[in-house]
């Protein structure tokens, strides 16, 4: 087996994620044996090995660029960990600014004690994403997965000091749980059926070839076992009916753990998604029979309902909410069900999930930056407290402005093109692989949770230019690292949006 | 020799009282439990499904070796979920799951 292993992975490919373990390691020694050191250095440091992460992650994907067998392909899933390493890196800048606060809901704001790991585990978080994109087995797999997952059930719960923090982590722990149990039951299952826990083509042979005449029992056996598998990357993500999690949790956790929650996480769950489903697209193209080009069982059928669930759910659930933090919950559901629709193609390694997942982030977190930093000086995080923003700040209510236009899908930003792209992706009729009347019913879902985007982000703007600052409102003081993401991430939304413009080709 | 099938049909009712005691429980320690019984239900599975697997009697130790590593991620979750709960008992004096009533639409 030891030789199976070193064939399998090499060295270099986890490299990112053995530097960030060891950063993280040190930085707990520190942590524990210099505890006069400021706190604040080890955020610094843990965005800085992050950064170089993702640099890695970068290098790794480049190096991977080709054209395979079956298709051109972009090496997507370094790709989503060079992503996840640069949210997790700008969630732990984000700590910087945000120290205080910490300090007050770890230990009553006396002093820094206790603070430190709340720097330190992101770290681990993001080590697991990394091990995640690179597992071609199950057990990696399970491994990453749970790295993530472990270390943010503690920083949900990080803030002990208040109610809500305790309350969503221990929220998350019991759903996170209970999909971790469906995770490993399918492991086992997938086991058993196949023979083997590597994730490729060839065990996936093993257990479909008989088909569900032939070898009925290893066939519906390995079908339920990948169920319950991307039940687990659904919860991740979630995908509709796993999603319950998402509003209660975004609300609670500390606001740069929502921002993690939102990005990073989720694209570690569309990164496990694409691990599970690709050697069944491999395997729908080399068939060259038209009644198996679809995905069997009626994977394909039920990641279709999955989507349109989704998508009503998030959109229909954001448009009652006051809570800006709940409303990006629920959206960020919506938008899980726009990159599901990626995943209705023959090929769902295609680069349409990253496209969309990056215009996401991008957007995603500078919105929380923003309600983090409304949240610390107007001491409510209700739509309300961003009333007059226009007035108070205006060039700072523009930006946020751009960010939550770009979620909306907004002409001229980045969002606009992801789901312009999303749209597409469903039109094209030669990659749809379910039937006709559902990839139709799909993409009207979609063109009315896009309008219903518009009605729900733009209550963010409306408050902040239609409403009147209250006498009491001063403008806000912008900490310079939020300041700094928010105009970094704004100015790229909409250089990206705009790119099209100039260069139409580049896009087509 | 036990035939596969018993472990599978006992590994598979495990694992539906499991489920079934985190969705009907309100006590989360007892939720918490239930979530171990799922976790040992896939170790059984797994445990299983390599001795059946194996040839001349040497069984895969894959699989036997995910069921380790299940069991401490499982170990690894009692310990975040019993601090969370010591946390949330400070907090509110209740261990029950209708306690949980701060985040709501």
């Amino acid at each position: 087996m030891t030789e199976q292993i070193t064939s399998m992975y090499s060295w270099w490919e986890f490299a990112p994620s053995i530097a960030l373990v060891a950063l993280a390691i040190i930085l707990l020694m520190a942590d524990t044996f210099l505890p006069k050191f400021p706190k604040r250095a080890y955020a610094v440091a843990g965005a800085v090995g992050c950064f170089c992460a993702a640099y890695a992650c970068w290098v790794q994907a480049s190096g991977q660029y080709g054209v395979s067998a079956l298709h051109t392909w972009l090496p997507v899933l370094p790709l989503i960990a060079c992503l996840g390493c640069i949210a997790t890196g700008i969630c732990l800048l984000l700590n910087i600014d945000y120290h205080r606060i910490t300090c007050e809901s770890v230990n009553g704001g006396q002093s820094e004690e206790g603070a430190g790991e709340f720097s330190i585990l992101p770290l681990i978080a993001a080590a697991g994403i990394c091990a995640l994109c690179n597992a071609r087995d199950i057990v990696m797999l399970f491994v990453g997965l749970e790295t993530v997952t472990l270390s943010s059930y503690v920083l949900v719960g990080y803030y002990r000091r208040n109610q809500g923090s305790i309350e969503a982590g221990i929220k998350y722990l019991i759903l996170g749980a209970l999909s971790t149990g469906l995770l490993v039951f399918g492991a086992a299952w997938y086991f058993g059926m196949t023979g083997s826990l590597s994730i490729d083509i060839n065990s996936y042979l093993n257990a479909l070839s008989g088909g569900p005449t032939q070898a009925p029992i290893i066939y519906s056996g390995f079908i339920a076992a990948l169920c319950f598998m991307l039940a687990a990357g659904l919860f991740k993500i979630g995908g509709a009916p796993l999603h319950t999690w998402i509003p209660d949790v975004y609300q609670g956790a500390p606001t740069p753990v929502s921002a993690f929650l939102g990005v990073a996480s989720k694209a570690a769950g569309f990164a496990f998604l694409i691990i599970i489903l690709q050697p069944l697209s491999d395997i729908a193209a080399l068939q060259s029979t038209p009644e198996i080009t679809t995905y069997p069982g009626g994977i394909a059928f039920g990641l279709a309902i999955v989507a349109i669930a989704t998508l009503l759910i998030g959109n229909l659930g954001a448009i009652p909410q006051r809570n800006a933090k709940r409303l990006l919950g629920y959206s960020s559901i919506g938008q899980a069900g726009f990159i599901l629709a990626f995943f209705q193609g023959g090929n769902c390694s295609d680069c349409g999930v990253l496209f969309y997942l990056a215009a996401y982030g991008l957007a995603t977190l500078p919105a929380f930056c923003a309600i983090a930093l409304v949240r610390s000086q107007r001491g409510s995080e209700e739509i309300s407290a961003f009333r007059g923003l226009a007035r108070t700040n205006p060039r700072l209510a523009f930006l946020i402005t751009v960010c939550f236009a770009s979620l909306a899908g907004v002409p001229l930003t980045f969002g606009f093109l992801a789901k312009l792209s999303a749209i597409f992706f469903i039109c094209e009729p030669q990659s749809a692989i379910i039937a006709d009347w559902l990839n139709w019913t799909l993409l009207g879902v979609m063109i009315v949770c896009a309008a219903a985007g518009f009605y729900y982000y733009f209550k963010i703007i409306r408050a902040m230019y239609w409403e009147k600052p209250l006498p009491g409102d001063e403008a806000l003081k912008l900490p310079v690292v939020t300041g700094f993401i928010i105009t970094l991430c704004a100015v790229a939304l909409l250089i990206i949006g705009t790119l099209p413009v100039f260069n139409a080709r580049l896009f087509i | 020799m036990v035939p596969l099938a018993h472990y599978l049909i006992f590994s598979g009712i495990l694992f539906a009282i499991g489920l079934a005691g985190v969705i009907i429980r309100r006590n989360i320690i007892v939720i918490l439990m239930c979530l171990e019984m799922m976790l040992s239900a896939a170790n059984v599975t797994l445990v299983a499904f390599s001795r059946a697997r194996g040839t001349e009697g040497i069984p895969v130790y894959d699989a036997q070796v995910l069921s380790l590593f299940i069991v401490a991620v499982a170990a690894a979750e009692v310990a975040i979920g019993l601090a969370l709960i010591v946390a949330m008992f400070r907090a509110r004096k209740s261990v029950e799951t209708t306690s949980l009533n701060t985040l709501k639409d």
